[in-house]
């Protein structure tokens, strides 16, 4: 037996719907006894297949007449987890993801949806990916609703899931309005609840928080965050490298259109050798205090702000960075750690 | 090539409520009703007030060459790659669409909006003739709306064609374009320039016209579309049957066949062409 939560169309009443799937359930309002009935959508033949991984890329290669978008790149993406796909602007981000989605033609290489190859059966795959591409874009002279109830009839989701959904990005007042006149960031918004039709187990999301205003960003972020507890499996590219960094658990940086890095942020910022930074706060900062920290052996930077010393070493000399301070007459009103950054590990692999 | 039909209806519905409140399309199907009204009430040069159905057609054709091949144009040159420059057919290929399914869901809802163009702006002439006019065959004025509408998806099919083609819309507006000046101008200048040289104006005056003129004439749908309405609809067969001497073969069946020919070869080239190309 299942629940469903649905509206009363005549007086938007909430009613709760006890029954099974396929069942056909009579239905009068309370409030105001408009009668109807509401059909239990089937189950999805959706079921992850055990052991495969969500995404796999092997070898994939793709040239625009010349040029080479994307370079001979392989990669996973495992089930459940956030990945990160980073790389400046033209590295094949873009490219990468429309090839995985089968809507460019790969010049070579291999692409599987949890276990089903993209380009044999590129339909059966698509069925269990939720895609949100960088240029969202809807049918201007529809409403925001009936965007969504077409897509959702597409991919055979009950229209019920449209109304949440829209809830859900915080767009409840606008579904009726045309989507001509919604903001970047309410058609940003509403490209999510698209990807999110059916609860797709993986999703596919292009810069989704580019457009969309602070409050924009933490709902997605957040959206995203409660998919991944649910067990969804994400790939997402993204600028906002912050970002990136908070949610994702393994991270690939393309650049030129090779695969230069695949790992978690802080393994990747070993493999670097990258030293985490010392942040000292204090009431002044005098040149002998700079001449002092300098003077340790393993710190590798120091950088002034203001009453702030920014300095580049590893863990271990933190004392001695405290105790050279504290020498040199310095008062220390505040002190933090910080690991090595995204940013950091960004650019030294993307650097030419 | 599988195709699931619940899909092609939901791509052909969208089409439909997307297209339907296009203002270009209300006003085309405006213009074609007043266009009908004016014809009939002052097309006669020999009697005034309102025409019958028939002679409104025959000089309604011209009108409607020119305007439905302008409305098939419109509704498909921009139905692919418009929607691929947007951004919004990555979305619904990613939603399990097949490539096929789209093409189809396409062509079906973009046709429904075409046939319900001519039918609502002759229908609504024909209604207020039928009142105005005693004797009015109602068979014959809704075989010229069939024949438009079949005329109309020649057209739409080409038009959805040059939207896979392109890689732009502005270059597969710019396509469709010539491709309607080629059509409407250009072929039809060839074609009577290449009648004139060869077989000289007395001998054309005397109704001595080439069986070649005729086959080559079958690779213009705009004169497909006007031969066809000549030896179809009565009074304007009637009235230039003294003129035009057509061949036995070339028969309202072939005209229809050959305007179908051009319907399905572009339909499959679209089909073809969107299959692989990359969105």
């Amino acid at each position: 037996m299942a629940t469903q939560v649905i509206r009363c169309p005549k007086c938007k009443t909430t009613i709760t719907v006890t029954g099974s799937p396929g069942e056909h359930i009579s239905i009068t309002c309370p409030n105001c006894g408009e009668k109807g009935f509401y059909v239990f959508p089937e189950p999805q033949a959706r079921e992850m297949i055990p052991g495969s991984a969500a995404i796999t890329v092997r070898n994939l290669s793709k040239c625009y007449k010349t040029f080479k978008a994307v370079d001979d790149i392989s990669f996973s993406v495992r089930k459940g987890e956030i990945f990160g796909f980073l790389g400046p602007n033209g590295a094949g981000k873009t490219t990468t993801i429309k090839a995985i989605l089968d809507l460019i033609h790969a010049d070579r290489g291999e692409i599987t949806i949890n276990g089903i190859n993209v380009r044999a059966q590129g339909k059966k795959a698509r069925e269990f990916v939720g895609y949100m591409p960088e240029q969202v874009a809807f049918y201007d002279n529809l409403t925001a609703l009936q965007n969504l109830r077409f897509y959702a009839e597409i991919k055979h989701a009950s229209k019920d899931e449209c109304e949440r959904l829209i809830e859900l990005i915080g767009l409840g007042d606008a579904g009726k309005k045309k989507v001509g006149a919604f903001s970047k960031g309410m058609v940003q918004r509403l490209g999510m609840a698209r990807a999110m039709l059916s609860n797709p187990p993986i999703m596919i999301l292009d810069e989704p928080s580019g457009g969309l205003d602070p409050r924009g960003v933490v709902l997605v972020r957040d959206i995203i965050l409660d998919l991944k507890k649910k067990g969804v499996s994400i790939f997402i590219s993204s600028h906002i490298l912050s970002e990136i960094q908070e949610i994702c658990d393994r991270v690939g940086i393309i650049n030129k259109g090779k695969l230069v890095a695949q790992d978690t942020v802080d393994n990747l910022g070993r493999k670097l050798n990258l030293k985490p930074q010392i942040i000292v706060t204090l009431d002044k900062v005098t040149t002998a205090i700079e001449k002092a920290v300098q003077a340790i052996p393993n710190v590798d930077q120091v950088h002034t702000a203001g009453n702030t010393l920014e300095i580049v070493c590893d863990a271990k000399t933190k004392a001695a960075v405290i105790l050279a301070i504290s020498n040199a007459g310095g008062n220390i009103v505040n002190l933090q750690m910080k690991e090595p950054s995204l940013e950091a590990v960004f650019m030294r692999f993307t650097e030419a | 090539m599988t195709m699931r039909r619940d899909t092609v209806i939901s791509i052909a519905k969208k089409e439909i409520m997307d297209n339907i409140r296009n203002k270009w399309i209300i006003l085309v199907s405006i213009m074609f009703a007043g266009l009908t009204l004016v014809v009939s009430y002052f097309g006669s040069i020999t009697s005034h007030g309102w025409q019958n159905l028939g002679l409104t057609i025959a000089g309604m054709t011209s009108f409607a060459t020119y305007l439905i091949s302008i409305i098939g144009f419109m509704l498909g040159y921009a139905s692919i790659i418009g929607e691929i420059e947007r951004g919004s057919m990555s979305a619904l290929l990613s939603l399990a669409a097949t490539r096929f399914e789209i093409v189809v869901g396409k062509f079906l809802g973009l046709g429904a909006v075409l046939c319900f163009t001519v039918l609502v702006g002759f229908g609504f002439a024909g209604i207020v003739i039928g009142v105005n006019v005693s004797n009015v065959d109602y068979l014959q004025f809704l075989a010229f709306i069939g024949m438009t509408m079949i005329f109309g998806l020649v057209f739409l099919s080409v038009a959805l064609c040059f939207s896979t083609v392109f890689s732009k819309r502005s270059t597969a507006l710019g396509g469709t374009i010539f491709l309607w000046f080629l059509f409407v101008i250009i072929l039809p200048i060839v074609f009577a320039g290449l009648l004139v040289s060869t077989v000289g104006l007395t001998n054309l005056t005397a109704g001595n016209i080439p069986e070649w003129y005729y086959v080559i004439t079958l690779f213009n749908p705009i004169d497909v579309y006007s031969s066809l309405i000549s030896i179809t609809i009565r009074p304007v067969s009637t009235s230039i049957s003294g003129v035009v001497p057509y061949p036995a073969w070339y028969s309202p069946g072939l005209l229809l066949g050959v305007l179908f020919v051009w319907i399905v070869v572009f339909f499959v080239l679209a089909a073809w062409r969107f299959n692989r190309k990359d969105v």
